[in-house]
């Protein structure tokens, strides 16, 4: 408990000081405090309703204390481009893109943790030989040129796949849960959710391999021989098991690392999430909608680093139940 | 020292496993490693016998190729194990993984690593009981619950992981294991090696104990002389890989015919000499990875003849039922008057 | 149960030999330069950089063309012209340039970003951790909170914002990964040093009249350095990487021919619904090399570095 406290004040630590880097970087670097949240094409009770808001006309010192507790309320400014509250546009590009990493990341570990254990189980054998390499060259190559080569073979040239974008241009729902299960979107998840799949699998893949070789190590897969227990039982109840542990808390931690680099892949794809509206902010200067939707990256970042740390506790038993002596 | 012998004292019972000529090598980088170099020796049924010998001269490699699980790198060249009337070596891989732990369970040295971290230690015998005894859950609860008793553990530890137990609860449980399938021979490879003094003796008490009542034939590895004469019938002394001296423990003990038994006795303070009699034998064991021609114990042997240096002496009966391989067997009575003096095992 | 104890297992003597300082330093930079010679990965790794190396270096005489000028033919742009022609053994893009010159030109600015981003990250994350496990207390956790913060900024999205502010150019994917990525390295010096300082407490105890401080550092060298380089050459990679991508999303030096800007180019030119492989396959096929290469050394180093790995 004691912990789990502590790696949350740890977790708000973080965030705490991302927020006051992102302040610093926006206000210094944009040259004019006023030019981080004020565009000039906003009409004259807009700017004089954001110069309160963001207290511009303050000093820096007291800008930041408003520009934290703006933060603590979740408000985060108006959009340029978008005119909207940039709250309201990160929560639109939001779901697709949680939806775009689960998705894939689930694929990936599906493949990988499987293969990893095979590959390990095939140690010193040509399969192994031609594995490595290839997962490694999967893990070398950018994942947005994985996604320009599926997009190249499966949209255009056979015409399988739509080129981009969640949805078919037109297309309704009555409810964003009835868009994400509707044919036309998963129709059109699938491209981009490979080409990061592709990428991510290499991660799950060679670490369950090196556990397993570590495992398989040990003595009690020895002992599991010795008692005469099927090599299935030795494979997978016990090495399979324990190799598994450190496997499932990377996941936790590359759904916080995916949320992030996905900004390519959601490039290649127009796939309208939060990374493609933080590269299309920077583009054009929106400043605030940049700022918010690095904030809101980081925010998944860190609490999915919070969360595998837990998971990591809860799921072995040697720190999960503490020594009786 | 308590008792050098069991019930069976006397009679000379059938063995159970007779192992004949067994040789054993690793490939390293470093080239072969003959940790075990053509060993011989019996375990007569329903008797301990003790496996003695420096660290690293082969008797883990010698008990663990009997249930022929053995590292990658290791391979049983030549020899026999007769467990049973039947040649273990000979047997195919689905034959022997069904004789292993009903008939042939394990102790290891280390507990701790031999058990699943992720599992409870109850789980991992009822593992056991169901996968290879045909239990069904509830009758192998019962029994894990017997099996601890039996032990001297309490049952409510069966919940716990294998974190929460104490070296020497391990040691116990490791115990149990072994006993779940009632085998007929069981291995315990240094089974209180690491463990304090006085639970060592707790638990050589209590696995004594249920080897007389089970009529158990084990065989006992350590590198402790006093464990041998506390708890072993029979002893084989190994050096470098092969058998220095072999027979009943109170001959060998009482009467050692190799000087290297000679100098581990002195080596080890027993209840009889005071610990300042300590005498420790020079030198260091000779490389595995070299052949050697004359006796493996010549260099550090205080009684070394010219002709120990040119051929190796086979193990060849001494006495009756006491075996040694030494040129200088038949002198063993003034050798021994020797090795008592310290300045014999001091060299200049 | 009465109270028990794990006896840990004797060690015998000479299990940890001394040696001389210099003989230690030798000994570590034999061991870097001994690996690739006996790991063929690393072989192959060691060879893909050699030849990468010399194709930068000799890139204006390999390369047909300059890589962007706008080549004309019979008085007609050049343009799009299918690869294994006699001129273009790769065809040109759509403005008609040689796409092999590109790709000549291209390994100069890989190798320039990657080897400056790996010695700047492998320099700052060993100065750091040095600093942190040598004196500890205050500056040690300073340090790794600051390490903390920074592993806790999303990477890609921090280049792409520090791009925006910063004027387009290969030297802020150097500086961003400056910044970030030193905290893995410097983690991994650090427990190092605070291993190697607990054996420097005992060896001092035993020799009386060196300082502990010399001790360390006759300690630290020769386990520090193949560490560093090991995170080095992951670095390599990762600055390759990196520089693809935020040149692919447009925020890199457009005047700089890299494989993340050929990349860009096809991707903004049609390459993919026109099926000109030969424009955007070359590019990533070398980008993995590159970086499959770092992959081979460093795994090399891994097998000396944790040698628990290899049986
Ligand atoms: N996996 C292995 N690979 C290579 N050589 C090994 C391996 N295991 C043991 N050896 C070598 O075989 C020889 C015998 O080792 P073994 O473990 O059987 O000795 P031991 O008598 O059980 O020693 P200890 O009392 O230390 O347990 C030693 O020289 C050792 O170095
Ligand atoms: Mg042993």
């Amino acid at each position: 408990m004691v912990r789990v406290v502590n790696r949350l004040l740890h977790m708000l630590f973080v965030l705490w000081a991302v927020a006051t880097i992102m302040f610093f970087m926006f206000r210094l670097m944009t040259g004019n405090p006023l030019a981080a949240y004020i565009d000039t094409n906003f009409t004259l009770e807009q700017q004089e309703a954001l110069l309160v808001q963001f207290g511009l006309d303050k000093p820096l010192w007291q800008q930041y204390f408003i520009y934290i507790g703006n933060l603590l309320q979740g408000e985060l400014g108006q959009s340029f481009f978008y005119r909207k509250p940039v709250g309201e546009v990160l929560m639109n590009a939001f779901p697709n893109t949680i939806v775009l990493t689960m998705g894939a990341l689930v694929v990936a570990y599906l493949f990988g943790i499987p293969v990893g254990a095979y590959l390990a189980w095939k140690r010193g054998t040509w399969i192994e030989g031609v594995g490595i390499p290839t997962v490694l060259a999967t893990r070398a190559a950018p994942e947005f040129w994985l996604g320009m080569i599926l997009l190249a073979v499966f949209a255009f040239n056979l015409g399988w796949f739509p080129s981009g974008g969640a949805n078919t241009a037109g297309a309704e729902f009555n409810s964003e849960f009835a868009r994400f299960t509707s044919v036309d979107f998963l129709w059109h998840l699938v491209l981009p959710a490979l080409s990061l799949a592709l990428y991510l699998q290499g991660l799950p893949l060679l670490l369950m391999r090196s556990n397993m070789l570590e495992v398989m190590q040990e003595e009690f897969v020895t002992m599991a021989r010795m008692k005469g227990l099927s090599e299935w039982a030795i494979i997978m109840r016990h090495a399979a098991r324990n190799a598994l542990l450190p496997v499932v808390t990377t996941f936790a931690l590359s759904i916080g690392l995916s949320v992030g680099g996905n900004v390519v892949v959601e490039t290649v794809f127009s796939w309208p999430g939060l990374g493609r509206l933080l590269v299309g902010a920077v583009a054009s200067s929106d400043f605030p909608l940049a700022q918010g939707a690095f904030l809101l990256i980081t925010l998944v970042l860190v609490s999915m680093n919070f969360i595998a740390d837990l998971l990591y506790h809860v799921l072995d038993p040697r720190v999960s139940h503490g020594s009786n002596n | 020292m308590k008792k050098f012998c069991s019930q069976n004292c006397g009679t000379s019972p059938l063995s159970i496993l007779s192992i004949q000529d067994l040789h054993v090598y690793y490939e390293t980088g470093r080239g072969t490693t003959r940790a075990v170099d053509g060993v011989t020796f019996d375990v007569p049924e329903g008797h301990v016998v003790g496996l003695v010998g420096e660290s690293g001269c082969g008797k883990t490699t010698a008990a663990r190729a009997i249930t022929r699980v053995i590292p990658k790198s290791a391979s049983i060249v030549s020899g026999r194990i007769i467990y049973d009337g039947k040649d273990l070596l000979q047997l195919s891989n689905r034959d022997m993984a069904a004789l292993r732990w009903r008939e042939i369970a394990f102790i290891p040295q280390s507990a701790m690593n031999s058990l699943d971290p992720v599992y409870r230690v109850g789980s991992q015998i009822i593992e056991i009981l169901r996968d290879r005894g045909g239990f069904d859950r509830q009758r192998a609860r019962r029994r894990a619950v017997e099996l601890f008793e039996m032990v001297g553990l309490d049952d409510k530890r069966l919940r716990d992981y294998p974190h929460q137990f104490s070296g020497g609860m391990r040691q116990r449980a490791a115990i149990a294991f072994a006993l779940a399938l009632e085998p007929r021979l069981i291995i315990a490879d240094e089974p209180v090696t690491a463990l304090d003094v006085i639970v060592q003796r707790q638990i050589l008490d209590t696995f004594k104990d249920l080897q007389e009542r089970l009529g158990l034939s084990v065989i006992l590895v350590t590198h402790d002389i006093s464990v041998v004469a506390f708890s072993c019938d029979e002893v084989v002394v190994m050096y470098a890989g092969q058998v220095a001296e072999a027979g009943p423990t109170a001959a060998v003990l009482a009467e050692p015919v190799h000087p290297y038994t000679m100098g581990l006795y002195n080596a080890f303070p027993d209840l009889q000499r005071s610990a300042g009699t300590l005498v420790p034998i020079d030198g260091n064991p000779p490389d595995l990875t070299l052949t050697q021609t004359g006796c493996r114990f010549a260099d550090r042997c205080p009684f070394v003849l010219d002709e120990c240096e040119r051929e190796a002496p086979s193990l060849i009966q001494a006495n009756e039922g006491h075996t040694a391989a030494c040129w200088r067997r038949g002198e063993a009575a003034a050798l021994r008057r020797q090795a008592e003096e310290v300045t014999t095992w001091q060299r200049s | 149960m009465a109270a028990t104890t794990d006896a840990a297992p004797a060690l015998g003597p000479g299990i940890y030999r001394r040696k001389t300082k210099t003989q230690r330093v030798l000994n570590a930079l034999n061991g870097m330069v001994a690996v690739p010679m006996r790991d063929p990965f690393a072989l192959v790794g060691l060879a893909i950089y050699v030849v990468f190396v010399l194709v930068a270096i000799f890139a204006p005489q390999i390369a047909p063309y300059d890589p962007l000028e706008i080549l004309f033919a019979d008085g007609k742009l050049a343009s799009n012209i299918p690869p294994l022609t006699d001129d273009h053994v790769l065809g040109t893009t759509n403005l008609g340039r040689d796409i092999y010159s590109q790709l000549v030109f291209g390994t100069r600015s890989a190798l320039i970003i990657g080897l400056s981003a790996a010695f700047i990250v492998a320099a700052l994350g060993t100065l750091v951790g040095l600093l942190a496990g040598y004196f500890g207390g205050l500056i040690d956790t300073i340090m790794m909170r600051i390490a903390d913060v920074a592993l806790g900024i999303p990477f890609l999205p921090f280049v792409i914002v520090l791009a925006a502010f910063l004027d387009p150019s290969v030297w802020n994917i150097v500086l961003a990964m400056a910044l970030l990525l030193w905290p893995n390295t410097a983690r991994v010096v650090r427990s190092q040093v605070l291993t190697v300082r607990e054996r420097a407490f005992i060896d001092a105890a035993r020799v009386t009249g060196s300082s502990t401080s010399r001790i360390i550092f006759q300690h630290v060298a020769p386990n520090i350095l193949p560490l560093s380089f090991l995170y080095g050459s992951i670095a390599i990679g990762w600055a390759i990487l990196t520089e693809a991508s935020i040149s692919f999303l447009g925020f890199g030096d457009s005047n700089v021919v890299s494989w993340g800007v050929m990349l860009q180019d096809s991707f903004l030119s049609q390459a993919l619904s026109r099926g000109s492989y030969h424009w955007f396959l070359p590019p990533g096929i070398c980008i993995i090399l590159v970086v499959v290469a770092g992959f081979f050394i460093s795994r090399g180093y891994e097998e000396i570095l944790f040698p628990k790995l290899r049986d």
